[in-house]
């Protein structure tokens, strides 16, 4: 049995008297698409924040590797390998794709922080990096602000591998984008997926997209996993009756009807 | 369904039309501030016949550029990480007399009688911890530097005028030893400097010929330390790890914090410079004249943040470049001297200009920034 890269153990977070999360187990292995789906309210940013360490749980235990773990803050997490790409993306528009490739971590020679830019060097690895999962910048010099949406997620995503993470966690890629760019988001996904390296957490409100793509679903409702499975084991209509959070099809379609009805 | 054969190989990247030289030189922060420079340069030089451009009048002109030049270089970097600083005035106000003071009444603290470079570096150490003051102020409160910076103007321009008034019993010193004479370190900022220039203008003939001596002899020295100050905040904006972060922290701060960049630390340095090049601004005026009075550097720190603004640093922040500057610098500076040479005109002319050459940049850099994003 292969050792999950993240797993949860009964994960609990209240805050005050509200219980965000009520005893999650979640496993997640490299080279899989993980998809996490639920609707809004379900926990699903609440879990990501305590694996990428903005919050601490209250009770129950994250292991990575098979180690337990603690993160105090969004630097430890991302120290053990967890690199999550936010919807904002955390990209700076008016700089160039390179600056915004290394903001933070350049490459410099000299005295810290005055050490000039290896600019040359930094220009080839993002180009490469970005090549690697599919998008051919000509020119990394080009400011971000002229990327399409997509471009930009896969920048996000090139970034956070190439600076060693072994988890990504994507908080909802595909929800801000036109049709063409969630595509090429999803194709993006499954060239990191290829790697066999990496494990990837999908959150997504996307039912389409999450078949589309991954191995293994968990479902929240309410702070709680109301379904899990590998997609195997999951037929079409679970997932979209555990999407709704547990609401049966029929009962939605039969409650609409009577609003008409009236 | 049919699908062009165009349609099937066009990529999202095609899109992106880099264009020419010309195209690209469009999109850099300084286009505009060099063009409105070369004409300024040229109307100028027409109205005043020739007389700004002279020996002298060059000398004239680039001390009054010099020193816009150093508190705007300032400027221009606190603008691009995203902050105003609204105090630089009244710290060239505040540090002039704090340095005067020290050589009339001596060191506080009773430390005996002050030198040049006493004077100067007490001065510099409380002007620093101010600007530390003021940057740790805007980190930690979250409120804008505009008001904290204008709470400073005054707070500043008080102090220095009731400094002057209880232990100086006048708003103004004068009367000070010509202290650049006995002083290397005052004529630093006091004397005069690129001698070899004008040396190598009157001995290739040039016309600063008076009775068969060589009349104008250098450029002030804050020249020297406008060039020293422009270069190394150029460097590191451009060329290091430091730029980067001005960058980052002006453009998008939350995602620049993301992403491990000390946002609060670069914030809290460029308060420091600005009050840095507000000192070495009011030492160059002291030890050139060795005079101080209280309304020195009034309304400086506008012309500072309208030069940087001209020189195409985006209000907003995160897009700026000190080339630019150099250029607004050398713009104001021109503009600001011209009555001297040109006889029809006053300085109310100059306020006109500056008013109608700053609303026009704002423009222009909106229109940039959407350019560079993509926006046109």
């Amino acid at each position: 049995m292969r050792t999950p890269v993240i797993r949860t153990e009964r994960l609990i977070k209240r805050f005050g008297p509200f219980t965000a999360l009520n005893g999650i187990d979640l496993e997640v292995y490299a080279g899989e698409v993980h998809a996490l789906l639920g609707d809004n309210g379900a926990g699903k940013s609440t879990l990501i924040r305590l694996l990428s360490g903005v919050h601490q749980p209250t009770e129950g235990q994250i292991y990575v590797d098979g180690e337990p773990v603690s993160f105090r803050s969004p630097r430890d997490a991302s120290k053990a390998g967890i690199g999550t790409v936010y919807q904002d993306l955390a990209l700076n528009p008016l700089m160039s794709v390179t600056r915004n490739f290394f903001m933070g971590r350049e490459l410099y020679t000299g005295p810290r922080p005055f050490g000039a830019l290896r600019m040359a060097e930094m220009d080839r690895i993002t180009h490469d990096e970005m090549i690697k999962i599919g998008i051919d910048v000509s020119d990394p010099q080009q400011a971000v602000g002229t990327m399409s949406g997509g471009q930009r997620q896969t920048l996000a995503i090139a970034r956070a591998i190439y600076f060693g993470a072994k988890v990504l966690i994507l908080d909802e890629p595909t929800s801000a984008l036109g049709q063409k760019q969630q595509m090429e988001v999803l194709k993006t996904m499954m060239r990191v997926r290829a790697r066999g390296d990496i494990a990837i957490i999908f959150i997504t409100h996307n039912e389409v997209h999450s078949k589309l793509v991954a191995d293994r679903f968990t479902f929240l409702a309410l702070g709680e996993v109301i379904g899990k499975g590998s997609r195997d084991e999951l037929a079409g209509e679970d997932i979209r009756h555990l999407m709704a959070g547990g609401v049966e099809m029929r009962d939605l379609e039969k409650e609409l009807a009577d609003i008409q009805a009236m | 369904m049919t699908q062009t054969q165009a349609a099937a190989g066009r990529r999202e990247t095609d899109r992106l039309n880099k264009g020419g030289t010309l195209r690209r030189l469009s999109r850099r922060p300084e286009i505009g501030a060099f063009a409105v420079m070369v004409l300024v340069v040229a109307a100028i030089a027409i109205a005043s016949g020739g007389t700004a451009f002279n020996p002298l009048g060059l000398k004239n002109n680039m001390a009054v550029i010099a020193q816009f030049g150093i508190i705007a270089t300032a400027a221009c970097l606190l603008m691009i990480a995203g902050e105003f600083d609204l105090s630089i005035g009244s710290m060239i106000g505040f540090a002039g007399m704090s340095m005067t003071m020290m050589l009339k009444w001596g060191l506080p603290f009773g430390l005996g009688e002050a030198t040049p470079f006493t004077a100067f570096a007490l001065t510099l150490v409380m002007t620093l911890g101010i600007g530390w003051l003021i940057g740790t102020i805007v980190v930690r409160s979250g409120l804008s530097s505009f008001i904290v910076t204008l709470a400073f103007l005054f707070f500043l321009r008080g102090v220095t005028e009731v400094a002057f008034r209880v232990i100086n019993n006048s708003t103004q010193i004068s009367g000070l030893p010509d202290y650049k004479q006995t002083s290397w370190f005052a004529d630093l900022f006091g004397g005069q400097t690129f001698g070899w220039f004008y040396d190598a203008w009157f001995w290739l003939g040039g016309n600063i010929n008076r009775a068969g001596a060589q009349w104008v002899t250098g450029f002030d020295a804050r020249v020297m330390w406008w060039i020293v100050i422009a270069l190394a905040a150029w460097f590191v904006l451009a060329r290091t790890q430091a730029g980067n972060w001005i960058f980052a922290t002006g453009d998008n701060r939350e995602s620049a914090r993301a992403n491990g960049v000390p946002v609060n630390k670069v914030r809290i340095a460029l308060f420091m410079f600005t009050a840095f090049a507000a000192t070495i601004f009011a030492a160059c005026q002291v030890f050139e004249t060795n005079t101080a009075d209280a309304s020195k550097g009034n309304l400086k720190e506008l012309e500072a943040i309208a030069i940087a603004v001209v020189g195409g640093t985006l209000m907003t922040g995160g897009f700026g470049s000190v080339l630019g500057v150099v250029f607004g610098a050398i713009t104001f500076g021109l503009v600001a001297n011209a009555v001297f040479f040109i006889p029809a005109i006053d300085g109310s002319y100059y306020r006109v200009f500056v008013g109608a050459v700053l609303l026009l940049a704002v423009f222009l850099n909106e229109n940039l920034r959407k350019r560079i994003t993509g926006g046109l």
